[in-house]
C-alpha cells in the first residue's frame, strides 16, 4: 500500500531536481545526470502503475499545495495502466536521450542539449506520470497545462536550426490551448453542477445533473481530450509538431502524452458521467473511424519519416477511441460484458501502441541524426550502413502493421473480436455501426501494412538515394540500448499478452464496467472469457517459423538440384547498371494508393514545361510537383484562420497611434463598467 | 459468335509450310527440343531487317507454328537475331545481352550489315560485324533478307 505513494514522491523528487541540474551543469555532465535523473522518474512512476495495475490504490490530499483548491491525488488501475506505460516510456526513451545528447552527432542533438530543453525535460516527463493520478478538477487542469508547456518548450528546442520549428511551435501553442479553454470550460461546468470539484464529487454529484448539462459537459471535454489524442479533425499541431520536435521529445509526446488523451476521455466519460446516451458515443466512434481512416491515408501519402509516423499516431488513437467509443455503446444498450471487452482491447492498443511508436520514433531520430535527413525519398539504404536502428525499427514496423506475430496485431484483434460479438446486440444502430467499424480498422490495418512496408523498404532498404544517406554511421550505444528496451517490451507485448490479463481487467473495472472479467490472461494465452475465444501468441508465432522454415527448405532443396550454375551480371537493359534514382521512392510506392484514394486526398499536381528558346517544341526542363495537401485542415481552418486575419486587420482602424482616442477608450471603459456595477447590482 | 464466324471464314491464311530447309543443323539446337525462344537486337540496323522480322512472324509466314517465338528479355532466350552492323553504342550492349542469356545460346546474324556491314562498312560509327563483336551461329544474308529465309533459318534450329 506505501508503494505507489513513496514511488510517486520519488518521482516527484527526481523530477524537480532534474530541471535545476538541466539549468546549472555543464555540457559535459548534462546530458547524463538529466538522463539518468529522467529515468529515474520513468522507473519510479511506471512502479507505481504497476503497483496500481495490480490492485493497490492510493489517495491523498493536499490541502496547503495549491491556494483555495488544494491539491488531491488518487490512483487506481486506470491511472496505473496509464502511469505505467508512460513509466516505461519515459525511462526507456531517457536512456535513448543520453545517447542522442552526449553521443558525438553528426547532426541535430544540439537544440536538445541545451540548458533550456534539458531543464524541461524531466518536469515534462513527471507531468506525463503525474496527469493521471490528479484526483480534482484544479490538480489535473494544473497538471495537463504543466505538460502543455513543458512540451511546447521541447517542441521549440531546435529552433534556432530550422525556421519551420517556429511555426510548428505557434500551431501546437494555440490548438492545445484551445483544448484547455474547452476543457476548462467542460469541467468547470461539470465542477459547478455536481457541487464539488474532486473528483469523488463529481462521481457522486453526476446522478443530479440535467442530460442536458451531462451531454454539454461530455462534448466539451471530448472535443479537447480528442484534440490531446491527434484526432481528426482537431489533429493539425500532431503533424505539424512530431516531425519539428526533437525525437526524444516525439517520442514521449506519440507514445505517452497523446495516450492522456484517452486516458481524459475514458476517466471523465465513463467514470466520472458514469457513461451517457448511445449519441455520446456515437459522435466519439465517428471521430475515431475518421481519424484512423484518414490518419493513415495520410500517412501512405507522407515522404517526411516523422510525418509518417506523426499521423500513424492518429490514426492509431483512432483505433483506440472507436473503441472506447464502442465500449460506451455497449454499455449503454446494457452488455457490460462486451463493454469490458471493447474496453479492454482500446486500452491494450494504447499500450501497444505506445511501445511500438515510442521505438519507431526512436529509430526515426537515428536516422535523423545520422544523416540529418526526414525525407524518404533521399534515404535508402541504411540497412547495411545502420543495421541495428533499421532491425529495432522493423521491429517497431511490425507491430504497427497489426499482423502476426506483432503486438499490434493482439489488440488489433481483441478490437474485431469486441466489434464481431457486438453484432449480437440487437438494435438498428449497431446494426449499421458495428459492421462499419469493422471495415474502418481492416481498412486502416491494411493500409498500415503498405505504409510501414514503404517506410521501411524505401527508407532502409535498396542504395541510398542522397549523399547524406550514403554517409550514415550507426548510432551512439545509449540509442541502441534505449530502443532496444522499447523492443524487449513490443516483443513481450507481442508473445506473452496475457500477463496484462488480470491488470486490463482491473483497469476495466475501475473505468466503471465493473462485474465483467474480459480478458482472463492464462499467461501465455489470452481468453476472452465472455465471447469464449482464445488467441496464443506464441502458438502463431511458432506456426509461422515452421511455416517459413518449410518454404525456405523446399526452396532450397528444389534449387540444389542444379548442378550448372554460371555467374552473370545483372540484367540491367544492356545500358549502365541501375543507379539508385531508378529505385522506389516513397512518393512513387505511394502513387497507386494515391490513385485509388484520390476523391478523398485531392492531390495537387502541376506540370510546368519550359521550351528552349529557339522553338516551342524543344523542351528544355520539365517541372513536375506532386503534393497531397491536408484536406480536412484545408477546408475547417483557413476560413478560420481567414476570418480571425480579417477581424485582426479591421481592427488596427481603433489604434489609430492618437494618445486622446486610447485615454477616450479608457474612459468609455469605466464609465461603462461602473454602469453596469450600478444598474446590475 | 461474331468472332467464331469470322474464324471460320477466315480459314487458314499462313502459306503452307515449305519443306524442311537444307543446311546443318547447330550442336546446341539439339537441347532446345523444338521449342525456341528468340529475342531480336537491333545493333544499328535502317530497320529493314526487323520489318522483314516482324514479316516472319506475321500470320503468313508464322515463323511460331515451328517453335519460334519471340521474348523480351535475354534472361528468357536461347536465340538472339541480331540486325545491323554493330554500332560503337551497342556493342557493349549487344556483349552484355548475348553474356545475359542462359546456356545453351545461338547467336543468329540477320542482313548483310549484320554479316559484312553491308551497305555501312567503313562509317565513322560502325564498330564491325556482329562476328567481331560476338560469336555468330547462323547467318542470314539479304539485304534485307525475305521472311521465309529468316523462318528458314529458325526452322533450323528448331528441328521442324
Ligand atoms: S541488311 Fe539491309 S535492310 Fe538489313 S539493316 Fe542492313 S541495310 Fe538495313
Amino acid at each position: 500500500m506505501s508503494l505507489i505513494p513513496a514511488a510517486l514522491a520519488t518521482a516527484t523528487a527526481l523530477g524537480v531536481a532534474g530541471a535545476p541540474a538541466g539549468l546549472v551543469l555543464p555540457q559535459r555532465v548534462r546530458g547524463w545526470v538529466v538522463g539518468v535523473l529522467t529515468a529515474g522518474v520513468g522507473v519510479a512512476g511506471g512502479t507505481a502503475g504497476v503497483a496500481a495495475l495490480g490492485g493497490s490504490g492510493w489517495s491523498a490530499e493536499v490541502p496547503g499545495l495549491l491556494p483555495l483548491a488544494g491539491t488531491y491525488l488518487a490512483v487506481d488501475a486506470l491511472s496505473g495502466l496509464f502511469m505505467a506505460v508512460a513509466g516505461a516510456v519515459v525511462a526507456a526513451v531517457a536512456v535513448y536521450g543520453i545517447g542522442y545528447v552526449t553521443g558525438h552527432g553528426s547532426h541535430g542533438s544540439h537544440g536538445l542539449g541545451s540548458r533550456g530543453a534539458q531543464a524541461v525535460l524531466p518536469l515534462f516527463a513527471l507531468s506525463l506520470l503525474l496527469v493521471p493520478a490528479a484526483a480534482s478538477v484544479s490538480t489535473f487542469l494544473l497538471l495537463w497545462e504543466l505538460m502543455a508547456l513543458t512540451s511546447l518548450l521541447l517542441v521549440l528546442a531546435e529552433h534556432r536550426a530550422r525556421p519551420a520549428v517556429r511555426q510548428a511551435g505557434v500551431w501546437y501553442a494555440v490548438m492545445t490551448h484551445l483544448g484547455l479553454v474547452l476543457l476548462l470550460a467542460g469541467l468547470m461546468v461539470y465542477a459547478a453542477q455536481a457541487g464539488g470539484e474532486t473528483f469523488a464529487a463529481l462521481r457522486a454529484g453526476t446522478t443530479g445533473i440535467s442530460p442536458t448539462m451531462r451531454g454539454l459537459v461530455f462534448v466539451l471535454t471530448a472535443v479537447a481530450f480528442t484534440s490531446k489524442a491527434g484526432l481528426v479533425p482537431l489533429h493539425a499541431w500532431l503533424p505539424r509538431a512530431h516531425p519539428e520536435a526533437p525525437s526524444v521529445v516525439s517520442a514521449l509526446m506519440s507514445a505517452a502524452m497523446v495516450n492522456l488523451g484517452i486516458y481524459g476521455l475514458v476517466r471523465v466519460g465513463s467514470d466520472l458521467l458514469g457513461g451517457g446516451p448511445a449519441w455520446w458515443w456515437l459522435l466519439v466512434m465517428a471521430m475515431g473511424g475518421l481519424s484512423a481512416v484518414y490518419g493513415i491515408l495520410q500517412a501512405a501519402m507522407a515522404s517526411d519519416l516523422k510525418r509518417l509516423l506523426a499521423y500513424s499516431t492518429s490514426e492509431n488513437m483512432g483505433l483506440v477511441v472507436l473503441g472506447v467509443g464502442a465500449a460506451g455503446l455497449f454499455a449503454h444498450v446494457g452488455n457490460e460484458a462486451l463493454a469490458g471487452l471493447a474496453l479492454a482491447a482500446a486500452l491494450l492498443h494504447v499500450v501497444n501502441h505506445a511501445a511500438f511508436k515510442a521505438l519507431l520514433f526512436g529509430a526515426a531520430g537515428s536516422v535523423l541524426r545520422a544523416t540529418g535527413e526526414r525525407n524518404l525519398d533521399l534515404l535508402g539504404g541504411l540497412r547495411a550502413r545502420m543495421p541495428f536502428t533499421a532491425g529495432l525499427f522493423a521491429v517497431g514496423a511490425l507491430g504497427a502493421v497489426a499482423l502476426p506475430p506483432g503486438n499490434g496485431f493482439i489488440s488489433e484483434w481483441l478490437l474485431l473480436q469486441s466489434m464481431i460479438h457486438g453484432l449480437e446486440v440487437p438494435g438498428v444502430t449497431t446494426a449499421i455501426v458495428l459492421p462499419l467499424a469493422v471495415a474502418v480498422i481492416a481498412l486502416s490495418a491494411g493500409l498500415a501494412a503498405a505504409v510501414f512496408v514503404k517506410a521501411l523498404g524505401v527508407g532502409f532498404f535498396a542504395q541510398p538515394r542522397g549523399e547524406q544517406a550514403a554517409a550514415a554511421k550507426e548510432s551512439p550505444l545509449l540509442m541502441l540500448v534505449g530502443m532496444g528496451l522499447l523492443a524487449a517490451l513490443c516483443a513481450a507485448l507481442a508473445l506473452v499478452p496475457g500477463l496484462l490479463g488480470e491488470g486490463l481487467d482491473r483497469t476495466v473495472a475501475a473505468a466503471g464496467h465493473t462485474g465483467t472479467r474480459p480478458v482472463a490472461g492464462g499467461g501465455l494465452r489470452v481468453r476472452l472469457e465472455e465471447v469464449s475465444a482464445t488467441l496464443s501468441p506464441l502458438w502463431v508465432l511458432a506456426a509461422l517459423v515452421v511455416a517459413l522454415g518449410a518454404v525456405m527448405g523446399t526452396v532450397g532443396w528444389a534449387t540444389r538440384r542444379r548442378q550448372r550454375r554460371t555467374q552473370a551480371r545483372l540484367w540491367d537493359c544492356g545500358g549502365g547498371a541501375p543507379t539508385p534514382r531508378m529505385a522506389y521512392t516513397a512518393t512513387s510506392f505511394a502513387e497507386p494508393l494515391q490513385r485509388v484514394f484520390d476523391d478523398m486526398l485531392a492531390p495537387e499536381q502541376d506540370v510546368d514545361v519550359t521550351p528552349v528558346r529557339e522553338s516551342a517544341y524543344l523542351v528544355e526542363r520539365v517541372e513536375f510537383r506532386n503534393r497531397v495537401p491536408d484536406r480536412i485542415e484545408h477546408r475547417l481552418y483557413q476560413p478560420v484562420l481567414d476570418l480571425l486575419a480579417a477581424a485582426g486587420q479591421s481592427a488596427r482602424r481603433l489604434a489609430g497611434g492618437s494618445v486622446h482616442t486610447y485615454l477616450g477608450y479608457g474612459f468609455v471603459g469605466l464609465i461603462t463598467l461602473l454602469v453596469v456595477l450600478v444598474v446590475g447590482w | 459468335m461474331g468472332l467464331l464466324r469470322k474464324i471460320r471464314d477466315t480459314g487458314q491464311v499462313a502459306e503452307p509450310a515449305p519443306p524442311r530447309p537444307e543446311g546443318g543443323v547447330p550442336p546446341q539446337a539439339r537441347e532446345f527440343g523444338g521449342s525456341v525462344q528468340v529475342r531480336c537486337v537491333d545493333a544499328g540496323s535502317c530497320n529493314g531487317c526487323e520489318i522483314e522480322i516482324a514479316a516472319a512472324f506475321n500470320p503468313v509466314y508464322d515463323a511460331e507454328r515451328y517453335g519460334a517465338r519471340l521474348v523480351a528479355s535475354p534472361r528468357h532466350a536461347d536465340v538472339a537475331l541480331v540486325t545491323g552492323p554493330v554500332t560503337r553504342n551497342m556493342a557493349e550492349p549487344l556483349r552484355r545481352t548475348v553474356a545475359a542469356m542462359p546456356e545453351p545460346r545461338l547467336v543468329v546474324a540477320v542482313g548483310d550489315c549484320a554479316i559484312n556491314c553491308g551497305e555501312f562498312a567503313g562509317g565513322y560509327g560502325v564498330e564491325g560485324a556482329v562476328s567481331d563483336v560476338v560469336p555468330v551461329d547462323l547467318a542470314v544474308p539479304g539485304c534485307p533478307p525475305r521472311p521465309d529465309e529468316i523462318v528458314a533459318a529458325l526452322r533450323r534450329v528448331t528441328g521442324r
